[in-house]
């Protein structure tokens, strides 16, 4: 692709034979603008030679507001060399739209920008920038809408298999979704369904997800709290939901991740907790019981012979309880996490066990 | 649960006068490839830099009159300030402009040889989103709850609340809201730590934490421990010092403090110190930098850790600075 680019407006470069852009017949006419900054000055910065002309070059045709190709391939140069500034990308922007440059060669050129710069804001904001300008263009075109979607797609999973869970990806994943409007789209499910088999664990994953699923204008009551029961969503959706997360959970019980998704799907669908007792209790064994089954004969402590297989299981089951009205039950669960399977938070787990005394 | 930290083995020590020279060396490494580079940051360097000596009881190891000129040299016509000369104004150097001034008490300066206060409010609110509420990061209009939060942090600190659109700007963050109590970048956007901290303190900033459901939000704080003492900043994350602020900061304001080790978390911060040559690092062994200790320093002074300056967790400055300057 990135051959096809013009080379007027892409990799071309910038500077004569000596790499210098005083030396170059194309920057002759510039005056470059050097910073002077007062002898000892808090904070005063010694540059590198080429990057100190290059930026002496740029204030150059900022301040003369030019916008041309050579300023483009200045700022692809800069970039090179400092990807964060973003003065930089902005004024790039600038030109992109001044010149009216075919967006798609911008996003090209951008995708090998992005994948050599994994963790930086800039790109993101740019490629935003571009879509933004992108979208009106295309909106009343679902072919085009679609082929670009696919698009954005590949670039996305190229970005994810250097690394899934880059929070950057994956917001920008949800801002292309609601934009394009791909909440329906069986590709964007799919795509995800494949993280999760990957990395049951992906917790970048699980969350959008629950953004496609829940947050789709097709049913999803607008405006809708996150944390609140929606009488928009079908109860068919939300038994799918529940079907899918429990089937993962059991591949990782002790997965933060799948058992929060739970949870918010029982609160999205209304659900009792209760409803999931049978499947929470696989996780927790013989709880409080002083020995294992078939184990040594003489006297136990309490809690010798149970296992528990997730904490997560344990805390839901503490909370079936008490919301069944066994309390004693759900203190003895709450009891068991402080003292033995989660012991760094047993403050968190000593004030639950308050709770139910409070609430009794 | 009591606070004593004298579970801490003897070399565990907080080394306070490594980093005052560690921090203090910062502005002599101009020559490094990294300081320029990282030249977008510079006023953001400086408040974190100013920050940690506070923390550390020594406000003065910067010289105050060349902090304020710098400060000062990069505020545009605008209002906003550039993070550092020649770099278009940005809302986060704004913030640090406005946070650095308040510590080293020179508004006064701001109004005398600055463009003023009510012009960098001026700035500030032209970039509210008069639709959604939110906040851009500058004119082009990038949008993030970091920029919400910097801007009511630095309109309420000159004062200039009643420029914006709170109840807008409220209502766009409960729009960040996740179904585990977190909060993401934007609508739909997965719970970060970091995050988390930015929407809580605009949040508490607005005086509308009736809005945090603090119960679901501080089960998936306290989650963020991990064995070893540190804190994550998502589930199924290596756990980095940085979130020592952003998770702890955040279970402070909602008063869940309590819900984690705090001497665990102590212990993993003071691991991560550089003790010959100062700063703090993200994990023990790493390489430190400023932004790491600042964070790390502001960690171990909201766990009460002997020797530092209160911090306070809204606004990640020293207690005694809010209250000179909200009147607290």
């Amino acid at each position: 692709m990135a051959a096809e680019l013009k080379k007027e407006l892409y990799g071309g470069g910038v500077g004569g034979e000596d790499g210098k852009l005083s030396t170059d017949p194309e920057w002759a006419d510039v005056e470059p603008v050097v910073l002077q900054e007062p002898e000892g000055a808090l904070a005063a910065i010694a540059y590198p030679d080429d990057y100190a002309e290059a930026m002496a070059y740029l204030r150059a045709v900022m301040q003369a507001k030019e916008h041309s190709p050579r300023c483009l391939r200045l700022t692809e140069h800069i970039i090179e060399m400092n990807p964060a500034h973003y003065t930089v990308w902005l004024y790039r922007a600038a030109n992109v739209f001044a010149l009216n440059l075919p967006i798609l060669d911008e996003i090209t050129w951008l995708n090998e920008v992005a994948l050599q710069n994994l963790k930086n804001y800039q790109i993101w904001h740019h490629r935003h920038l571009l879509v933004e300008n992108y979208h009106p263009l295309i909106a009343s075109d679902p072919a085009a809408i679609s082929a670009f979607a696919a698009s954005e797609r590949a670039f996305i999973a190229q970005m994810l298999s250097e690394d899934t869970k880059n929070y950057h990806v994956w917001s920008y994943r949800s801002y292309v979704v609601s934009k394009l409007g791909l909440f329906d789209d069986a590709d964007e499910l799919a795509a995800i369904e494949g993280l999760i088999d990957k990395d049951v664990r992906n917790n970048s994953a699980w969350s959008h997800r629950f953004f496609l699923v829940f947050s789709n204008p097709a049913y999803a009551t607008p405006g809708a709290a996150a944390t609140a029961y929606d009488a928009g969503v079908p109860a068919e959706v939300v038994d799918r939901e529940i079907e899918y997360v429990t089937g993962k959970i059991r591949l990782a019980p002790q997965n933060q991740s799948g058992w929060n998704y739970l949870r918010g799907v029982m609160v999205k669908g209304g659900r009792k907790l209760a409803s999931v007792e049978g499947f929470v209790s696989e996780f927790v064994i013989r709880l409080g019981e002083e020995r294992s089954e078939g184990g040594k004969e003489g006297e136990g402590e309490e809690g010798e012979g149970e296992d528990v297989l997730s904490t997560h299981a344990l805390d839901l089951l503490a909370e079936i309880y008490a919301e069944k009205g066994e309390k004693e039950k759900a203190d003895l669960s709450l009891r068991r996490l402080g003292q033995k399977w989660d012991r760094i938070r047993v403050g968190y787990w000593e004030w639950r066990r308050k709770c139910l005394e409070v609430g009794a | 649960m009591a606070q004593s930290f004298s579970q801490l083995p003897e070399d565990l020590r907080l080394v306070k006068s490594a980093h005052v020279t560690y921090i203090q060396s910062l502005d002599s490494r101009k020559d490094e490839y990294d300081y320029w580079l990282t030249e977008h940051l510079r006023l953001n360097g400086l408040y974190w830099g100013l920050t940690s000596l506070h923390l550390l009881g020594q406000p003065d190891a910067l010289p105050r009159a060349e902090t304020i000129d710098f400060v000062l040299s990069c505020q545009h016509e605008t209002g906003g300030f550039g993070a550092a000369p020649g770099h278009d104004a940005h809302m986060l150097s704004t913030v640090s402009a406005v946070q650095i001034l308040a510590m080293v008490d020179a508004f006064d300066e701001l109004e005398t040889r600055g463009k003023g206060k009510a012009q960098v409010g001026q700035y500030i609110s032209n970039l509210q989103n008069h639709e959604t509420g939110t906040f851009a990061g500058d004119e082009w209009g990038e949008e993030d709850t970091r920029f919400l939060y910097g801007a009511l942090n630095a309109l309420s600190l000159l004062g200039l609340l009643e420029l914006v659109d709170v109840d807008k700007a409220v209502q766009h963050v409960a729009a960040c809201a996740n179904f585990d109590g977190g909060y993401g970048v934007s609508p739909g956007a997965e719970s970060h730590s970091g995050q988390i901290f930015t929407c809580v303190a605009a949040l508490t900033i607005a005086g509308r934490q009736d809005l945090i459901d603090k119960e679901r939000l501080g089960r998936w704080l306290s989650e963020r421990q991990i064995a070893g003492g540190g804190l994550n900043g998502r589930p199924e994350k290596k756990e980095d010092v940085c979130y020592s602020w952003w998770v702890l900061s955040s279970l402070e304001m909602i008063g869940k403090t309590h819900w984690i080790d705090k001497d665990q978390l102590a212990a993993f911060i003071l691991r991560c110190q550089d003790p010959e040559r100062g700063g703090i690092s993200d994990r023990p062994g790493d390489m430190v930098d400023v932004w790491h200790t600042v964070f790390g320093l502001a960690g171990l002074s909201l766990l009460k850790y002997p020797g530092l300056q209160p911090v306070d967790e809204v606004y990640c400055m020293p207690k005694s600075t809010t209250a000179r300057v909200l009147g607290h």
